[in-house]
């Protein structure tokens, strides 16, 4: 009974904490707090405002807050376990709180997109057939379908356009290997080649 | 052979002899991983070089603590305690094994050409977050060659920072230590340059500048720095003498310095920094300068801390090169180190010349796969002046004690000039564990490629090969 009242009441807390925590109601001490924390220790790897400099960290600048609060919290939980969330996000995440957690979500979710970097022209438009249509002879789906027109994202899914090449190769291959287990990415990637994988991040960081 | 030096010739050319025989420094600290929950190449290319983020976990006073701390919070919110849930202790065990081309002299006949050193060197570091916006690198090591326990490299720092308009940043702080440059970000300067480990048991050359390792250790420094947006880094700061374990003649009580110790800083020596990085893609450039001067009266036994002193005014040029790849690793780094001296009180004893110089060069290439399988490259030079009093062939005792020839560690022709390659493989079984085959090749020592000594010792004798198994945990 102990238990359930325990889980039960944890529970709730979560929802209050989750329902007190949507973007239009930080606090704006927890808005300057977590700018303080963007520009003094995220932007050493992910850039200033969050456009990466260095491809082997995620841009974050015009993710969408949602979607940055659950990886947040997926770093935090353990539960995200490609290899650089278990080498650098477990520890960076860990001492964060939901308020935190959602300030943060808020500051990347309001900058602006760095501009996306040309790549090989080939592999590009492989890339944004892939993206548009799939590879219907190897049952893989259309990226579109849930990433949106210009891979923009939604709140669900996040954003792609833009992003580093060389980061989301490495999310594709913790996908299919299921370091990082994301059941509906898991079935997208498993039957990808890695030519194919290229070429979708090739178009995918071609984006503006 | 050292007791003779140093009762029979200049005490100078004593203290610079010790100096460039102090054991190799090392910084990998996975204490700094534990607090941080971060895998070692959060901060490290591959240990001790330090990566972007490395540098500004250092410039940040070690204190980004990722676990759940003991806080004591004052009525006004301030943080008045924040002790890690663990302290941040870690050692490191380093075993070696290092074989010299030809044999030196031990008495009539020969000493063996290979040494074991199990250990060569056991550290224990104290490394991480003291309190908040305080932190620690303390570094207490037991050395085989010494054969006792005593502090190394040490860097105790507060830093703060600052939110500038359009989301910039300004990190500043205080930093007290005891070797100039073990503070540094960039290991392209000499305390955490390459060699990263060198054997104990090969030969030293005769000559290095002050600020190269010399006063390692021997000194205390409190230095003010400033980093703004993480690109542009400048400091400022000043050392005075703090030699380890003097005892007062008179008192008994440690200190303060008196006229038995050697080679004593005159009030404060200043020391600067100024860098700039820049960073693109997987790659990233640094670019500076720095230097120290130090008055040192020579002092020593018997010896005086009154009257004049020498003056080493060094200035040097740096920079540091990474390409960190996922698969791939590069670094270049290089330091050009020139000293200008004024030997006021070693003129017409210790040394011939009033105004002597030193120059150091050091450019050293590395590559890693995977973090696991690296080559170093590495040449190194330093030039100077002759002075034949400073760079002694002969112990200079007078007759019938000597003068007996300096062999293996004089310098025949007077010269200071030491040039040479390293190279290096290594193997990195794990992210905390190196292998490394070091081998060393001189084409110049102690002034000359052949008989430098005058007792018949080619420079290429000194070469040697060094194996290394390095731990951390």
């Amino acid at each position: 009974m102990k238990t359930l009242i325990t889980t039960a009441s944890a529970v709730a807390a979560l929802f209050m904490a989750q329902a007190s925590l949507s973007a239009d109601d930080i606090a704006p001490e927890a808005r300057l707090a977590a700018q303080h924390v963007a520009v003094m220790t995220c932007a050493t790897c992910h850039g200033p405002q969050g456009r990466s400099i260095v491809p082997k960290f995620p841009a974050l600048a015009g993710q969408h807050s949602k979607y940055l609060a659950a990886q947040l919290q997926a770093f935090k939980a353990q539960t995200r376990g490609d290899p650089d969330a278990l080498g650098y996000m477990w520890g960076m995440a860990a001492p964060l709180n939901d308020e935190m957690i959602a300030a943060l979500a808020a500051y990347y979710g309001a900058q602006s997109p760095g501009g996306g970097s040309a790549g090989d022209a080939g592999a590009i438009a492989r890339g944004a057939d892939i993206y548009a249509n799939g590879v219907a002879a190897e049952g893989i789906p259309p990226c579109v379908a849930c990433h949106g027109p210009g891979a923009v994202g939604t709140d669900e899914y996040p954003r792609l356009a833009g992003q580093h090449a060389q980061y989301l190769l490495k999310q594709l291959r913790s996908f299919q290997n299921n370091m990082r287990n994301v059941a509906v990415m898991h079935g997208v990637a498993q039957d990808l080649k890695a030519n194919e994988m290229e070429a979708v991040a090739t178009y995918l960081q071609s984006l503006r | 052979m050292i007791t003779r030096i140093l009762t029979g010739n200049s005490k100078l050319w004593a203290a610079l002899l010790s100096a460039v025989l102090v054991a190799p420094a090392a910084q990998a600290v996975p204490s700094f991983a534990r607090q941080t929950g971060m895998a070692c190449e959060a901060c490290h290319t591959v240990f001790p070089e330090l990566n972007h983020f490395g540098r500004i976990f250092k410039a940040n006073a070690y204190t980004i603590d990722n676990l759940k701390p003991v806080r004591g919070v004052s009525a006004t919110k301030d943080e008045m305690l924040a002790l890690s849930g663990l302290p941040p202790i870690s050692l490191m065990v380093q075993v070696s094994q290092t074989s010299i081309a030809k044999a030196i002299p031990d008495g009539a006949a020969l000493s063996q050409s290979s040494s074991v050193a199990f250990p060569q060197q056991i550290s224990l570091f104290y490394a991480g977050k003291i309190a908040p916006r305080l932190g620690a690198f303390i570094q207490l090591t037991y050395g085989n060659d010494a054969g006792t326990i005593g502090i190394d490299n040490t860097d105790l720092r507060w830093a703060d920072n600052k939110l500038l308009p359009g989301d910039k940043s300004l990190i500043y702080g205080i930093t007290a230590n005891n070797n100039p440059t073990v503070q540094d970000l960039w290991n392209s300067t000499p305390a955490f340059g390459y060699p990263y480990a060198s054997s104990n048991a090969n030969v030293s050359p005769i000559a290095g500048t002050q600020i190269d390792g010399a006063l390692g250790q021997d000194v205390a420094g409190v230095s003010l720095y400033a980093m703004w947006n993480e690109a542009l880094y400048g400091e400022i700061g000043t050392y005075r003498s703090a030699k380890q374990g003097a005892a007062n003649a008179v008192t008994g009580a440690a200190g303060p310095l008196d006229g038995t110790t050697s080679n004593v800083i005159v009030g404060g020596a200043p020391y600067y920094r100024l860098a700039y990085e820049y960073l693109w893609g997987r790659h990233s450039l640094s670019v500076g300068v720095y230097g120290a001067t130090f008055k040192l009266v020579p002092g020593g036994s018997p010896g005086t801390l009154q009257g004049p002193a020498n003056e080493f005014r060094d200035n040097a040029e740096d920079f540091q090169y990474q390409f960190i790849g996922d698969q791939h690793l590069f670094s270049l780094a290089g330091t050009h180190i020139r000293e200008k001296m004024t030997l006021n009180a070693s003129y017409g004893s210790g040394a011939d010349n009033l105004y002597n110089d030193l120059t150091t060069t050091r450019i050293t290439g590395n590559y890693y796969y995977q973090r696991k399988y690296g080559a170093t490259l590495g040449m190194f030079s330093t030039t100077g002046s002759l002075d034949a009093s400073l760079y002694p062939a002969t112990d200079g005792l007078t007759p019938p004690d000597g003068p007996n020839v300096l062999a293996v560690v004089g310098s025949a022709n007077g010269l200071p000039d030491t040039k040479g390659w390293m190279a290096e493989l290594n193997y990195m079984p794990w992210l905390n564990t190196r292998i490394t085959l070091q081998d060393t090749q001189y084409t110049k020592f102690n002034g000359g490629s052949s008989n430098y000594d005058g007792a018949g010792r080619n420079a290429g004798d000194n070469n040697s090969l060094y194996l290394l198994v390095w731990f951390n945990y």
